[in-house]
């Protein structure tokens, strides 16, 4: 996947927007988030990736203080949330779980609605924010006529109502259609690229956080088990590659070699599966044209989310 | 940050939700029956019996059910009660019930303090921080740069501000309708208030006649405290209960345990300290004895008083305290 400009924007220093430490939360005796710490950097679309349960929407719950974490910390701009919540989250707009508006209002009134709990400048920002979330047309209409991808709109649009630094956004592709998540993705990419807002994104989608993050922590049953840039962390080598050969017997004895665990193993009757990593694809392609084996394609299937899990927790079993 | 925008906020959502439209609907629609039944069934009646003669008979019947003594003590207590007020009327030639639109104005007020303006208050109360948690939108209100006790600080005025329109409204419907049955004019007749019961004798020393204005906005502002505490504990269930509907269910058991316990339990002394059984305010005010003696106008107010108050002070601090995991 070529990330044109991303790459060196990360080389650049920027503030850190939003930091959590050691974030904990139990309800009962399950611990939900155990020991959780990321930093979310101006401008940058940061990931957290898990499956449903990992305990995603509770960190979020504790990242705009819905929740009060058992232990850690959370600072916004610098701001102790747990200190100082008004002037930390005058900095924050967030979607959490679901973009839950008014339904009986129309769009506008809801904007109206949470602008007059904000600095008084706030209502003045709603025309061209609705622009920006393509929803001018539509303002006056009840949200119950809404399409969820719409009412996702409005709900960013609530979010970018204070001016924020930070915006989290949880599982903003949800329930929507291909076209209203390539919306959505590139509407996130613009705030953060444009107007250098840090965005904090939750999914379970790994190719959604692939195609829209620059970095990624992935969560799994409370913990976080890696974090890094998206390149790094989601492209190293994943499943086998498959050839499509003929004849399989010699690509087998040939690509044997090439092998960096297991070995090359006979899927089908024209194709064979080994594991080998990108750069190592064209020797061996030459190898096997070397031995005189024809070559009619290479694929390597997109690895699940699954499949990242069992490589960052080295076989631990999801 | 201004507490004003918030509570225009609440009232918007009240007034869109239409909760506020079905109340004045329910309220004209009450009022307009009732009208309309009292002016049917009075035409019957009336040319039949001379007032004086009809409140006569009223105390003699009285009289030998009381003789008879076949009843528990609070029942004889209040038919003595009851024989000395008419006697006091008859005494001096006034019309116990002769009825005008304004006093047909007061007489909803003492009637509906006993459910109906109380279960206005908990059509608004049980909703008024629930209906947020059931829509998911209590996530959006306190991830604002505003504190918790604020948001709920705002929905506690509005509900206030609601109950408060509620009476009012309904008292002006009262008087419309009550004037166009029985005419508008009569707020300065006399009236004599100021019948207390005490230590379970018909006590009139307090008695004094007052125009009859004065004694409805005294109703009204009874009807109305009635109503407001009402309104705090149903502020209470909805922030801990979470649910309109189990909320006001909630709140309904309440009350009607307030309007039935009082006859089928009327030795159980204790029950003076629980909320439902002190809410007819106006009813003392006006003179009828209270649900079980030894209870004042005073008592109730206090006791509805320390109710609400506490009802509010623990929903701020379980409201400000609680994880939000809807």
């Amino acid at each position: 996947m070529p990330l044109p400009h991303r790459c060196e924007k990360v080389l650049r220093v920027r503030e850190v927007v939003l930091s959590a430490k050691n974030l904990t939360k139990r309800f009962g005796k399950r611990v939900a988030v155990a020991d959780v710490s990321f930093e979310v950097l101006a401008g940058e679309v940061f990931g957290f990736l898990g499956p449903n349960g990992a305990g995603k929407t509770t960190t979020i719950r504790m990242l705009v203080g819905l929740a009060r974490p058992d232990a850690g910390s959370i600072h916004i701009r610098g701001l102790d949330l747990a200190r100082d919540f008004q002037g930390a989250m005058s900095h924050v707009g967030c979607i959490v779980e679901s973009p839950d508006l008014y339904k009986y209002l129309t769009g506008r009134e809801n904007l109206l609605h949470f602008a007059r709990m904000l600095p008084e400048e706030a209502a003045a920002r709603i025309p061209e924010i609705a622009k920006r979330v393509s929803l001018e047309e539509r303002l006056d209409d009840r949200v119950s006529t809404y399409s969820l991808g719409m009412r996702q709109r409005l709900g960013i649009a609530q979010a970018l109502l204070g001016n924020p630094d930070l915006l989290i956004l949880d599982e903003p592709a949800n329930g929507l259609d291909p076209a209203g998540i390539r919306e959505i993705r590139r509407l996130v990419r613009s705030l953060a690229e444009e107007r250098g807002i840090g965005v904090f994104v939750s999914s379970h989608l790994l190719a959604e956080v692939e195609l829209m993050c620059d970095r990624v922590a992935i969560i799994h049953r409370g913990r976080t088990l890696a974090s890094g840039p998206v390149r790094e962390l989601l492209d190293r080598p994943r499943g086998p590659h498959r050839f499509t050969v003929r004849p399989a017997g010699v690509a087998i004895s040939v690509l044997g070699p090439f092998a960096e665990s297991g070995t090359a193993e006979a899927e089908g009757e024209e194709d064979v599966a080994v594991n080998l990593s990108k750069e190592r694809v064209p020797e061996a392609v030459r190898a096997l044209g070397a031995a005189g084996v024809e070559v009619f394609g290479i694929e390597r299937p997109a690895s699940s989310l699954e499949e990242v899990f069992l490589e960052v927790t080295g076989g631990e079993t999801v | 940050m201004r507490v004003l925008p918030l509570v225009e906020n609440e009232m918007l959502k009240l007034w869109k939700r239409r909760r506020f439209r079905l109340v004045l609907l329910i309220l004209v629609g009450l009022i307009g029956t009732i009208v309309f039944a009292q002016v049917q069934g009075r035409e019957k009646f009336r040319s039949k019996k001379d007032w004086r003669i009809d409140t006569q008979e009223r105390v003699a019947r009285m009289r030998n059910w009381v003789r008879q003594g076949r009843m528990p003590d609070t029942q004889k207590n209040w038919m003595q009660f009851e024989i000395s007020r008419l006697q006091y009327h008859l005494d001096r030639n006034i019309d116990p019930e002769a009825v005008s639109g304004p006093l047909f104005t007061r007489g909803f007020a003492n009637a509906a303090s006993y459910l109906l303006l109380h279960l206005l208050a908990i059509v608004f109360a049980a909703d008024v921080v629930s209906s947020e948690f059931s829509q998911g939108t209590i996530k959006l209100l306190l991830t604002r740069p505003i504190s918790r006790s604020r948001v709920l600080g705002s929905k506690l005025v509005a509900l206030l501000l609601a109950i408060g329109l509620t009476v009012l409204i309904g008292g002006c419907v009262a008087y419309l309708f009550g004037g166009l049955a029985y005419g508008f004019r009569g707020w300065g007749v006399p009236i004599l208030t100021g019948f207390r019961q005490t230590a379970g004798t018909f006590d009139a020393s307090g008695v004094r006649a007052v125009p009859l204005w004065e004694d409805v906005i005294a109703v009204f502002g009874l009807a109305w405290f009635a109503a407001a505490a009402v309104g705090a504990i149903g502020f209470l269930a909805s922030v801990l209960l979470r649910s309109t509907a189990a909320s006001m269910g909630t709140m309904f058991a309440a009350l009607i345990l307030g309007t039935i316990l009082p006859r089928l339990a009327p030795t159980w002394a204790f029950q003076k300290y629980l909320f439902p059984t002190n809410l007819p305010l106006p009813d003392y005010y006006s003179g009828s004895p209270p649900p079980i003696s030894g209870m004042t106008l005073e008592f109730s107010v206090i006791t509805l008083a320390v109710w609400a108050l506490a009802a509010v002070a623990l929903a701020f601090v379980v409201f400000t305290r609680r994880d939000v995991l809807a």
